[in-house]
């Protein structure tokens, strides 16, 4: 199954590099046009996608376990949310955000602890970013301005 | 042999300012940290530190990076020791007779014998790196655009035979990196590829966007989902000084772990990962009493030791010496040298000999550092293991976020890395292994310019590559490498070696 899966996420991989691909112009061996190579890199990937569909039925079997959808989710969801939220509004509330969301990932998680842990990182990464390093991140543009 | 002196004391003068020394003391404690956390790998951290780089010179930042690699070493190997789980891939050996010594009350031993035995491999591998770099870099001047594509091809084919994936998964990896290296505006023609019509990637994806979604951001999604369970010796660490006894048994082992690790390092494809593991089973071969082994035998932690620290080293001359990264922690490195503005290759020991040679000094600076600061403070790095992952994930995603940003001011990163996290994730699931996709992705650029180049000379014959001596023996090698790993007989034993 797992085999199974892989092919097929290969398979998925090179079709949209050979839909992007489609329109570039291939050239010759001779002169190389641009997109020569990522058509044979979408058809090897294709190739090797195809050998593991094939092969992934004999032999024993190996499960994929669950695809728990919380994880992914909410930590991927914290890293766009900061993507959304760093420019309008600065790292005083992307900080906490992500610090937030992504805690809402564990089982685990205690909300008190998780505030007080939220809200000294958010400082410290702006003494250090911003302070120590002065890098050009907008602290909080709606209220200091910058 | 005075030149190579000459060239070391200048080394020196470089890394001993306050500045380098500060880096690297900087450097090798996160890089113990991180090494002996589990869950935050050397790779995410040099891309999570990238930006704290940003204000220095190219030389400090090297030095500081470099310090987080092969502080990570130091750092795996105790955790290793203490709580049987290797903080690094390549600590993995260490695990089978350091836990067993720390079980029986000799932590402190093992620890000290590591220490003083990467200590020693540090120390040659330093002076190899400074004995091999003038004459490497001259014979890579030398190479063609047909000899590097070949010498490319071999790493890869390395790479995709010591990848811990199967053959086929790992040939997988590397092709998607090469594939997304593509990715931007075609340097000869300008046509943009594969940019899905997105403006902000006609430059092409940023390496530590990629990396840092692939080990970043998909290691914190596994790490959630695998809760480690946590052996940490309880009983005391003991003496950190080997007795004359360990030492007399240490020595041996330590010497042919130190050149069987530096050899292999300097293979391309991350040859490195294999040393412990060959330095295991030659000790075990040439032992009197090999049923010791896996019972605390001082020489199955002196020996795997020696051969991760050399290796960990010599890595660096493929990339210093032909700007070719034999694995994902200096495919990073050239990553940060591009982000300087110094284009790695043989040319940098001759234009940038203060990065060159001060940065080889500063090894073997941060190894004496690690030697002596790291022992005494061992207490407090076993402190660090009880930082419960609810706590250590979110302030990972905070830092990769403000670092990703940071590299461009550019919130699109940040975004574009959450979808490599996504992708990463799946293909671990999925039982690929993402390092040589980082390596592929490196080297692809590089690939495709001297493919295009080697066939312009050559007027489209693909029998430039067999009928040019070096490039043909290159790729013969290749080839064969990769027949031997396919191979279902060969294939057995490789797996065996791979997973110990």
């Amino acid at each position: 199954m797992r085999d199974f899966l892989s092919g097929v996420l290969l398979l998925v991989i090179a079709g949209v590099a050979v839909w992007q691909a489609s329109d570039l112009t291939l050239g010759t061996l001779r002169h190389m046009g641009p997109g020569l190579l990522p058509l044979s890199l979408a058809v090897l990937i294709a190739v090797l996608g195809v050998a593991l569909i094939v092969t992934g039925g004999r032999g024993k079997k190996v499960e994929v376990g669950r695809f728990p959808a919380r994880g992914p989710i909410l930590v991927l969801g914290s890293a766009v949310a900061f993507a959304v939220t760093i420019q309008p509004l600065g790292l005083a509330v992307a900080g906490p955000l992500v610090v937030v969301v992504s805690a809402f990932a564990s089982e685990e998680t205690r909300w008190i602890e998780l505030l007080i842990f939220g809200v000294l990182m958010t400082v410290f990464c702006l003494l250090l970013f911003k302070v120590v390093l002065a890098l050009p991140i907008p602290v909080a543009p709606w209220l200091l301005g910058y | 042999m005075d030149a190579l002196f000459a060239n070391l004391a200048h080394g020196f003068s470089v890394a001993v300012s306050l500045q380098n020394l500060g880096l690297c003391l900087v450097g090798v404690l996160i890089g113990t940290l991180v090494g002996i956390l589990p869950g935050v790998g050397p790779i995410a951290t040099i891309a999570m530190l990238l930006p704290l780089t940003f204000k220095v010179d190219p030389t400090g930042a090297l030095i500081m990076l470099a310090g987080i690699y092969y502080g990570a070493q130091y750092g795996g190997s105790t955790t290793a020791i203490l709580i049987n789980i290797p903080g690094e891939a390549t600590s993995v050996v260490t695990t089978l007779d350091g836990h067993q010594m720390a079980k029986q009350g000799r932590a402190g031993v093992a620890l000290g014998t590591a220490a003083l035995v990467s200590f020693f491999a540090g120390t040659v591998s330093t002076l190899l790196i400074a004995a091999l770099g003038t004459p490497m870099s001259k014979l890579a001047l030398l190479f063609g655009p047909a000899e590097y594509f070949a010498l490319m091809v071999l790493g890869l084919a390395f790479a995709m035979v010591l990848a811990q994936a199967s053959v086929l998964k790992a040939a997988a990896t590397i092709l998607i990196g090469v594939l997304l290296a593509t990715i931007g505006t075609d340097l000869e023609t300008g046509e943009e590829r594969l940019t899905f019509g997105f403006a902000e990637l006609a430059n092409g994806i940023d390496f530590a966007v990629l990396a840092m979604g692939v080990f970043g951001f998909a290691e914190v999604l596994r790490n959630l989902e695998a809760p480690e369970s946590r052996d940490v010796v309880k009983s005391r660490i003991g003496s950190l000084w080997p007795t004359r006894k360990d030492m007399r048994g240490s020595l041996l082992p330590m010497l042919r772990g130190t050149t069987v690790g530096a050899i292999l390092g300097i293979l391309p494809g991350n040859g490195a990962v294999l040393g412990p593991f060959a330095s295991y089973t030659m000790e075990k071969k040439l032992s009197r009493t090999p049923e010791r082994f896996g019972q605390g035998a001082i020489e199955g932690v002196a020996g795997p030791e020696a051969a991760n620290n050399a290796g960990a080293q010599t890595a660096f001359i493929p990339l210093l010496t032909l700007g070719i990264p034999p694995n994902a922690v200096m495919a990073l490195m050239v990553g940060a040298m591009t982000i300087h503005g110094i284009i790695p290759g043989p040319q940098v020991i001759t234009k940038s000999p203060d990065l060159f040679w001060g940065m080889i000094a500063s090894m073997w600076i941060g190894n004496a550092m690690l030697l002596v600061i790291n022992l005494p403070l061992i207490g407090i790095w076993v402190k660090m293991l009880n930082v419960p992952y609810r706590l250590m994930y979110p302030a990972i995603m905070v830092f990769c976020c403000i670092g990703i940003y940071s590299i461009n001011n550019d919130p699109m990163d940040v975004a574009l890395t959450a979808f490599f996290g996504l992708l990463g994730y799946l293909l671990i699931k999925l039982g690929f292994e993402p390092a040589p996709l980082l390596l592929g992705f490196v080297l692809g650029k590089l690939l495709e310019e001297k493919l295009r180049q080697a066939l312009i000379l050559s007027r489209g014959s693909f029998m430039t590559f067999v009928e040019n001596p070096v490039a043909g023996v290159l790729l013969l090698i290749s080839l064969a490498i990769v027949v031997l790993a396919v191979l279902p007989s060969i294939g057995k034993s490789r797996n065996a070696a791979l997973q110990g």
